[in-house]
């Protein structure tokens, strides 16, 4: 600990501690625009945050590159003329070419430029010469829009992304007073990270195009929830005007995203509102037709269908329901009708709970095996975030193919994926709540399944609907009954449709990746009635008591679960329960690799794919090239430079592609988003066109 | 004691680009001597010889050299500091071109001091002939075998002046925009690829060979006491004989000027000496009865800089001298720190009013607060350099700043000598930007 | 060789190949006369580097061209020593010769012609960099003669 003064208030803080987290702590404020922690060390650049430091040279001192000494005695401009008239000096030089056109900015009103200005800012403008101007906004991606009269050159959008999320595509170029933020050329900033500029940038030179002049800061209320797009389960608060969701904002959880988000849980919240959405109970009146029907015909004809079936009901469940739902669910199928037999998205067992352990903990790791085949950007975003993070610190990473079924990092001890001894581990699942699901499930009834032939199917939510396994079964099913979203998924597969919720419009509990039970929160209501309550109505008919209420759902479960803990307790920002009880490790579970000759092909599920984004225009050029990825050993083996075309066969069919050299690709595995990797068979020949 | 030849001894009698030239006058002989010896040893020889850097800062070479962590596992590097391009300056060319083993013997010297074994040296981009003279002796020295396990890379520069900062080099050669780093951390902590290194002006380095040949308490006995030994003066502007003068540290500026370099030509009055480079404050004419050595021309307030004399004669306008001078400041400020990058910008446009003869008394007031508000403000200390100058025109010459505003114009009317002078473009340089007016 | 093996054996002399950035656009400019962008891309892949970082750092810098130039570069210095001995009436004396102003190039695009600050030869006023060799002490009576050089050799 070291002792210093800020303004000759005594403050004491651990050794290390920067002097703008120093004053903080003693209550005062230094103000700053470049200095942000999160984006590595501090550049020093805008020069908000002169102080006067004793001891130290007699001029200013930017406190963002000072780290708080013993005996220090640090002056602001509250007690200090010489740091009064430096702070108000940056802010004339940064005024001096800054339109101040905040009526028509959306940053207006939650502006740190106009507060800081307002705080510490000249009264007038001593400037008489005419401004800076340029070519405004122009557009450096269909998400994000660029005001370069606006931007004050802090450097904050251009670290984020060569320091945090190292695409290098946001750039700087020119020097001196010519100096402008920039992407290459005309091509748009196309980075999975790059919507988190916008949150980064003080002022409004970077705005979102989705949100421009769709508020103003007094109209808007912000919900805390969390992102249900993903098992990350990043924490975030949806701005809502007049009953819609206006963004998505990052919501600093520092053991699960840092406030980070990727663009598809920022900006994919334009589904809820999609043209397909449905709203009513549905009827099939034709092959691809539907027809609407009253709540109360749709509940006796499911309640007609369910009764005829009975026992012979199987479940399909997506992984994106919350655990309220799917033990809703559970208990009206498994209580009432006895069907106990479910479908479940993946496999996530419970054994690797013994080494659970905080995300922000891959920081602290020497060595990280990656143990999966796909990409883990395209599955679970800010996790590669924290694996870049970690690389960084000087972490070694290593890329496996999983032994077992199950994908996961494994931390400081790369000799095994599946249970050992590593010091942590993390499961890489597809789904958002697959785990909590399954639980939930498995929890909501004690009784067996039974092998039945399936007569009746019941598909819930988008991802199952879509879910070829899915369909398969669908396809021999006599009734299939259908809860989701939006009528495109479910044409030509279900008999009887029940509008779905997002997870934007209801509340409930989910457990990410880490196996942290998180929040979600209603920001909007939903233009149908939740789950639950007519879940609760049937289930009432089959004499199955549910609550139509989360909270008292979750209250019947959480004892069996979570522990027992209240719905209230799980908190705005969850703490990570602490690590289950060691358990001998397991058998491994089999992967399903048959083994084959050539380079066995993996076609990944892109992070810009599915129900959300494909409602969301503005992310369309998000979606991955037509590419195949090779390890570096196997492109050196045929000769593949990185960006030529070739052509990828498996008997009978092949397919041109351009070559990209993956670094994080274990040998003889290459890699095809699903949407390029036409029917290519599991094993699969590279050949360079060239 | 006398002593006026160290950097450039030997040079107009042979021709010392030649390994063996430079040899036969005992050329690299100081590289065993100081091999010998242990670097704790040599950089305490260093500090006595009280070797204060030529490249600007003035700081003693030695004790730099003490500072650099050598307990730190990660390499150690010496970068030799050869942007020169502060204007006025012309040394370090000279030293490369006609001594350039002595540069690359004072490497391998302090390279050993402080236990480094890849020594970088940045030569600005301009300076081509001398690349490829600096090049080609550091292949013969190397293919003589003089450098042991030591490896020297000549790295160019593209033409940015702010490269000449230490930190900003430190960038440029890691492949980035050369901007400044914030300190701390300082170099010897934190340098090059985040590892301990040292960083040294040409002429610095090229002295050292000098004090291993001869000792440092004899070394120390040279020019001044504060500063021993000789420096290569440029000077040039409105002066006789223009040129490189290597004398010892302490020579008065008048004898300089007068005796040596001839004085001011065509019967002119002098009217200004901006002593260090363009960016150091003038000194007016009664002003130059000073020797030239650090302490010394700080005392009058201002600096030793890059030991370059520019001259300035009465023909010259002073605003005018003041416009092209804050037009470079602005062309090269590097754009990372506010005050630098806003306030050059806006220093210029002041200074272009005030020769239009359109600016009003109080505005010559703004300009010197502006001036304020950068100085010792900005990231490093390109700001300062633009103000300096700025600050001792205004000071000093006043009287012509309010001729320009109550005659509506400038008073020289088109006579002069920096009448219609034209500054550098982006053309070409800077990405053609969709930019309105 | 190609460019990417060049750029390649350049990195090799550093400890970190990123330092092979500002050489490599060196390199490619003497290849193509300037750095467009199809150039720059092509430098991004030899560094492995994103094109818009290549960019970033080549606008930094005064020698490179982001823009075509003509065959050969003249500049002239207008800095303070330069500007002192007279370099305006030098660059006049270019001006009325190749019948353009700084900043562009000759018709025919053999020369480009403009104004850089100080080129470290103030003692030799006025100094003219012709293809980056230096021409010191240079007035304007020599104009004529430098530019017929250049057309000479052509
Ligand atoms: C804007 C700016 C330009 C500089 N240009 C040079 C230069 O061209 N050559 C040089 O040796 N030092 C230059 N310096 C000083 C260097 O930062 C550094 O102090 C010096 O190279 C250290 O070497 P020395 O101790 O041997 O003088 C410059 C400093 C600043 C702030
Ligand atoms: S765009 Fe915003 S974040 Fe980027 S440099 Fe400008 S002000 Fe900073
Ligand atoms: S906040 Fe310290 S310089 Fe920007």
């Amino acid at each position: 600990m070291v002792t210093l003064t800020i303004d000759d208030r005594e403050v004491t803080v651990p050794k290390g501690t920067g002097l703008v987290e120093a004053a903080l702590a003693a209550g005062i404020e230094i103000p700053v625009f470049c200095y942000e922690p999160r984006l590595g060390p501090p550049v020093g650049a805008c020069r908000m945050c002169l102080c006067e430091v004793a001891p130290g040279p007699p001029k200013p001192q930017a406190a963002c590159t000072l780290t708080a000494a013993d005996g220090m005695s640090v002056r602001t401009a509250l007690t200090s003329e010489m740091a009064r008239d430096a702070q108000n000096g940056t802010l004339e030089f940064i005024l001096v070419n800054h339109p101040l056109d905040c009526p028509v900015c959306d940053k207006g009103g939650e502006c740190p430029l106009q507060d800081l200005t307002f705080r510490y800012g000249p009264g007038n403008t001593r400037m008489t010469f005419p401004k800076r101007t340029f070519e405004k906004p122009i557009p450096i991606s269909p998400l994000i829009a660029l005001d370069r009269e606006r931007c004050i050159l802090c450097y904050r959008c251009t670290r984020f992304s060569s320091d945090v999320s190292e695409d290098n595509q946001l750039v700087a170029i020119n020097r001196g007073s010519q100096s402008v933020i920039a992407t290459f050329e005309d091509d748009p900033y196309r980075a999975a990270f790059s919507g988190n500029v916008i949150e980064l940038c003080p002022v409004g030179a970077l705005t979102s195009t989705q949100y421009r002049f769709e508020a103003r800061p007094w109209e808007i209320q912000n919900s805390p929830t969390v992102c249900g797009l993903c098992p990350v389960g990043c924490n975030v608060s949806a701005t809502t005007r007049e009953g819609k969701v206006k963004r998505i904002l990052s919501r600093n959880h520092p053991e699960v995203d840092q406030g980070w988000l990727c663009d598809k849980g920022r900006f994919a919240y334009g589904h809820l509102n999609a043209r397909d959405r449905i709203a009513e109970p549905l009827t099939k009146t034709g092959p691809r037709r539907f027809e609407q029907l009253t709540w109360e015909d749709a509940l006796d004809r499911v309640e007609a269908v369910l009764r005829d079936a009975d026992a012979a009901t199987v479940t399909a469940l997506s992984g994106g329901e919350t655990v309220e739902q799917a033990y809703a669910l559970g208990r009206l199928l498994r209580e009432g009708l006895g069907a106990h037999t479910a479908v479940l998205p993946e496999e996530v067992p419970d054994r690797l709970d013994a080494k659970r352990a905080p995300l922000s903990a891959l920081r602290e790791a020497k060595t990280i095996a990656v143990v999966t085949d796909e990409p883990v950007v395209e599955r679970a975003p800010v996790v590669d975030l924290w694996l870049k993070a970690a690389r960084r610190d000087g972490a070694k990473i290593t890329y496996d193919t999983p032994k077992g079924r199950v994908d996961a990092l494994v931390t400081d001890d790369p000799a095994c994926a599946d249970s050992c001894d590593a010091t942590n581990v993390y499961y890489l699942p597809r789904t958002p709540n697959g785990r909590g699901v399954a639980d939930a499930w498995s929890a909501a009834s004690d009784g067996e399944a039974r092998d039945v032939k399936p007569r009746v199917l019941i598909v819930s939510g988008d991802e199952a609907a879509t879910d070829p396994n899915v369909r398969a079964i669908a396809a021999d099913a006599e009734t299939v009954i259908g809860i989701g979203m939006f009528e495109e998924n479910f044409r030509g597969l279900a008999d009887i449709v029940l509008p779905g919720t997002s997870y934007l419009e209801r509340d409930g509990t989910t457990v990410n990746l880490e196996g942290r039970l998180q929040r979600q929160r209603r920001a909007v209501m939903a233009p149908c009635p939740d789950e639950l309550a007519w879940v609760a109505k049937l289930a009432e008919r089959f004499g199955v008591e549910v609550s139509a209420h989360a909270s008292l759902v979750f209250g019947e479960l959480s004892e069996r679960l979570f522990g027992g803990i209240s719905f209230g307790e799980v908190g705005e920002q969850a703490s990570l329960p602490a690590r289950a009880a060691a358990e001998a490790p397991k058998e491994q579970v089999p992967g399903t690799t048959v083994p084959g000759t050539g380079l066995r092909l993996v076609a990944y599920r892109p992070l810009f794919s599915g129900a959300a984004v494909e409602r969301t225009p503005e992310l369309q050029f998000q979606k991955p090239d037509a590419e195949v990825h090779l390890a570096p050993a196997d492109a050196k083996e045929r000769g593949i430079a990185n960006g030529q075309t070739v052509t990828v066969s498996s008997n009978g069919t092949s397919l041109e592609l351009r070559a990209r050299i993956a670094k994080d690709l274990a040998s003889g595995v290459v890699r095809i988003a699903q949407d390029h990797a036409g029917d290519l068979h599991e094993f699969v020949e590279v050949k360079s066109n060239a | 004691m006398g002593l006026s030849n160290v950097l450039l001894k030997g040079a107009d009698e042979r021709d010392l680009t030649k390994l063996a030239e430079y040899q036969a006058i005992g050329g690299y002989q100081g590289v065993p001597k100081a091999r010998a010896m242990s670097s704790d040893a040599l950089i305490e020889v260093l500090q006595t010889a009280v070797l204060r850097g030529r490249g600007g800062a003035g700081f003693p070479m030695g004790r730099k050299a003490s500072l650099i962590d050598r307990s730190s596992p990660k390499p150690k590097y010496l970068v030799v500091n050869a942007d020169e391009s502060e204007p006025g300056a012309f040394k370090d060319r000279e030293v490369m071109a006609r001594v350039p083993h002595r540069l690359i013997e004072g490497c391998l010297i302090a390279a050993h001091a402080i236990e480094c074994t890849h020594v970088f040296i940045f030569i600005r981009g301009e300076y081509l002939a001398e690349y490829e003279i600096l090049q080609a002796a550091v292949d013969e020295a190397r293919g003589a075998g003089l450098f042991g396990d030591v490896e020297i890379t000549v790295h160019r520069g593209a033409g940015a002046y702010i490269c000449g900062e230490e930190t900003a080099l430190l960038d440029a050669l890691e492949g980035r925009r050369g901007q400044p780093r914030p300190r701390p951390p300082f170099p010897p902590v934190q340098g090059l690829y985040n590892a301990p290194t040292q960083i040294n002006n040409v002429s610095t380095i090229a002295t050292v060979p000098t004090i291993i040949e001869m000792g440092a308490e004899a070394f120390a006995k040279t020019g001044v006491e504060s500063a021993p030994g000789t420096a290569i003066f440029s000077i040039s502007g409105n002066i006789a004989r223009p040129g490189n003068y290597e004398l010892e540290l302490g020579t008065p500026m008048r004898e300089l000027i007068y005796d040596i370099a001839g004085g001011v030509p065509d019967g002119r009055e002098l009217k200004a000496v901006i002593p260090g480079g363009s960016s150091v404050p003038a000194l007016a004419p009664s002003e130059i009865d000073v020797p030239l050595d650090y302490d010394s021309l700080q005392k009058i307030g201002t600096f030793f800089g890059a030991a370059s004399l520019i001259i300035v004669d009465d023909r010259c306008c002073i605003v005018q001298l003041a416009l092209r001078s804050a037009k470079f400041y602005m062309h090269e400020s590097c754009g990372k720190c506010t005050p630098c990058r806003e306030g050059t910008r806006w220093m210029v446009q002041l200074l272009e009013k005030i020769e239009a003869g359109e600016a009003e008394l109080s505005e010559l007031d703004l300009l010197d607060n502006i001036g304020s508000r950068i100085l010792g403000r900005s990231l490093c200390a390109l700001g300062d350099f633009a103000v300096y100058p700025t600050h001792s025109y205004l000071s000093k010459w006043r009287d012509e700043f309010v001729a320009h505003i109550e005659q509506g114009g400038c008073p020289y009317g088109g006579a002069s000598s920096l009448e219609g002078i034209e500054a550098p473009l982006d053309a070409h340089t800077h990405s053609p930007l969709p930019v309105i007016a | 060789m190609s460019l990417v093996e060049d750029v390649r054996q350049i990195a090799k002399k550093y400890p970190d190949s990123r330092s092979a950035t500002l050489p490599a656009l060196r390199l490619a400019q003497e290849r193509d006369g300037w750095l467009s962008p199809e150039t720059l891309r092509e430098v991004a892949d030899a560094l492995e580097l994103t094109p818009a970082y290549c960019k970033s750092v080549a606008t930094f810098y005064d020698m490179y061209h982001l823009a075509p130039v003509g065959t050969h570069l003249v500049e002239v210095c207008t800095n303070l020593s330069c500007a002192l001995a007279g370099a305006q009436k030098v660059v006049d004396a270019f001006e009325s010769e190749l019948g353009v102003k700084p900043g562009e190039t000759t018709p025919d695009g053999e020369i480009t012609f403009r104004t850089v600050e100080c080129l470290g030869g103030c003692g030799y006023a006025t100094v003219v960099a012709v293809d980056h060799r230096y021409k010191q002490k240079v007035g304007p009576d020599d104009v004529a003669g430098i530019v017929g050089e250049i057309r000479g050799a052509q």
